[in-house]
């Protein structure tokens, strides 16, 4: 009986995950090599920041009010209980800022953003697009990959405080109704449980979770196969995937945070 | 060979999955990696209720976190062990017999163990050690007590009410003073005359003031009686000198008196014996009538021509001196 070389390197259902992020961590590689390469293409990145953040200003907008409302509305009962509720702009500054303008946000831009980069490159990737332009001496990594994820990066934190202001008007228009609190005593309450230590946590969320949404993003598409099907499967893997990872990160992240401020 | 290229992607992959794993093992960890590697003590104490405590709450000791509850469990019949975590780095300031009771970070706040007391001339307490534990006041504890206070203060309240009801009626001492006109002009007409008697008894201590001042001044009587020393002794002999005297006299009169009971004696005879009296008297009355007479002899004699003259120069002598002295007083206006 003659020994023949292990076909697998641990089983055959497992060793596929392994390839997958092997594949992502050279995928993550070359875009920190490529992105300090010249030439810089900032044309495609500024159109890339138009599409990715401007156009999804209205549905910020819409879920960043939301939030500050319904929050609002679902934690003054519980400070009330106590006799707390002037506490309420405080509780909900906090929340906002530290917590939920960054993870709604992100999670909002994953799901439009971060499936409309998976289609739109799985697309080009099935009809051969990318290939034509490695023909056409491009560098479709730079010119596709980098300015998209250099754009979600420095896009989301943007988003994020836009969302945050939103937010904040939001809870102000609540509290307002219910307490007939001033703009400039509600605000000054919010503020006064905030440090920059918050303000710094929440960008460098903002920022983690945006490369996050491009890479995974650009990633899914830009290794999409199996023509149409592989396209659809790009778009909805990068965004279940980037959502996964940001609720990850922010676990991290605030773990991070609060030995920094601890210490 | 894609095999092998295939095995070699997949032995990366497993080692960036274990990079990955351990990054966020340590990321997780970081927040209480300070905790995981400080040496622990485990002591105890057993309360009859702890009040919600949980596993994990926090022990304190001088407001300073310390450790940890570890585990709570039933001990006896119905009492509640409770193990604690201190911190080894604080074990030489908690003294054996140190206490424990449980109390709350705040007023809302979750339940902790607090260690407190202790003296310094006690051991520092070692692993295993039970502490002593003070009797929790609850909140139904604090309710109660704060009942018992309501009803005193709403007894407290009737009484006044009672005695306000009075006071507006004019019944007892206070009523009448409060409702009774003529008294209080009395009282007014009495605190006026306690006025005026202050006024007086200042002026009165004033005056007493200003003869304290002349007793105290240098030269007076009273301030040389009390500090010059001669005078006193002066004093002192001279009240001597008066006590000898009345001795002396005492004497006399003893004297005098032993005399006047011998009827032998000159004053006996003068105070006792009634004819030497009689006798006395006449002598007495003859010798008025002899007086009389001899006045009468002198105011003739002066009418006589022998010795006239001799009167008369003694006359115009006297009336000189006066004019000589009632010019001597014109002279001196």
């Amino acid at each position: 009986m003659s020994s023949s070389p292990r076909e697998y390197v641990i089983a055959k259902w497992i060793d596929p995950a392994f390839t997958e992020l092997y594949s992502a961590a050279r995928f993550v590689l070359r875009f920190f090599i490529e992105v300090f390469q010249p030439p810089f293409e900032f044309k495609e990145i500024i159109r890339q920041c138009y599409e990715i953040g401007y156009k999804s200003l209205p549905l910020i907008t819409l879920t960043g009010f939301v939030t500050g409302i319904v929050f609002t509305n679902q934690s003054r009962p519980s400070l009330a209980e106590f006799g707390a509720a002037s506490w309420l702009p405080s509780l909900i500054a906090i929340a906002i800022i530290r917590a939920l303008a960054p993870l709604v946000t992100a999670l909002i831009t994953a799901g439009k953003v971060g499936s409309n980069i998976g289609a739109e490159l799985g697309s080009m990737k099935v009809t051969e697009q990318i290939d034509a332009m490695e023909v056409s001496a491009i560098n479709p990594f730079k010119f596709l990959v980098v300015s998209r994820v250099v754009a979600t990066t420095l896009t989301l934190p943007v988003l994020m405080t836009y969302s945050a202001f939103v937010g904040l008007m939001g809870a102000y228009l609540n509290v307002h109704l219910n307490e007939l609190t001033s703009f400039t005593s509600f605000f000054q309450s919010a503020f006064s449980q905030i440090t920059f230590l918050d303000i710094y946590a929440s960008l460098f969320k903002a920022v983690v979770y945006g490369f996050t949404i491009g890479i995974v993003g650009c990633y899914k598409g830009f290794n999409a196969t199996q023509g149409t099907q592989g396209v659809g499967r790009a778009a909805n893997t990068a965004v279940v995937i980037s959502m996964f990872l940001i609720f990850i990160e922010e676990i991290l992240i605030v773990q991070v945070t609060t030995w920094i401020r601890t210490s | 060979m894609k095999v092998t290229s295939n095995k070699r992607a997949v032995i990366v992959g497993i080692f960036i999955f274990i990079g990955l794993a351990f990054l966020i093992a340590g990321i997780l960890a970081i927040g209480s990696l300070n905790k995981s590697f400080t040496k622990k003590l485990q002591i105890s104490a057993v309360f009859d209720d702890v009040g919600g405590l949980q596993q994990g709450n926090n022990v304190w000791y001088s407001g300073v976190k310390i450790g940890t509850v570890k585990e709570l469990s039933f001990y006896d019949k119905s009492q509640v062990l409770v193990v604690m975590n201190i911190d080894e780095k604080s074990q030489p300031f908690i003294r054996k017999d140190a206490k424990a009771k449980i109390s709350s970070d705040g007023l809302i706040g979750n339940k902790i163990i607090v260690i407190y007391g202790g003296t310094p001339e006690v051991k520092a307490v070692d692993a295993g050690d039970q502490l002593a534990v003070e009797k929790l006041f609850t909140t139904e504890d604090m309710i109660n007590t704060l009942q018992r206070n309501n009803e005193n203060i709403l007894s407290i309240t009737t009484d006044f009410k009672e005695i306000g009801k009075k006071i507006m009626s004019g019944e007892g001492s206070l009523g009448k003073l409060l409702n009774d006109q003529a008294l209080y002009d009395n009282l007014l007409s009495t605190t006026e005359k306690l006025s005026l008697a202050s006024d007086n008894a200042k002026k009165m201590t004033e005056d007493i003031a200003v003869y304290v001042h002349k007793l105290n001044m240098e030269g007076g009587l009273a301030n040389d009686l009390v500090n010059d020393t001669t005078v006193f002794a002066g004093l002192q002999e001279a009240v001597l000198q008066m006590n000898e005297m009345v001795a002396n006299a005492n004497e006399v009169v003893s004297n005098l008196n032993a005399s006047s009971n011998d009827p032998q004696s000159p004053v006996g005879v003068l105070l006792s014996d009634e004819e030497s009296a009689a006798s006395i008297k006449t002598t007495i009355k003859n010798l008025e009538t002899s007086s009389v007479k001899l006045n009468e002899n002198l105011e003739a004699m002066q009418h006589n021509f022998l010795l006239k003259g001799y009167f008369k120069d003694q006359e115009k002598a006297e009336k000189k001196a006066q004019k000589e002295a009632e010019k001597a007083a014109k002279k001196g206006e």
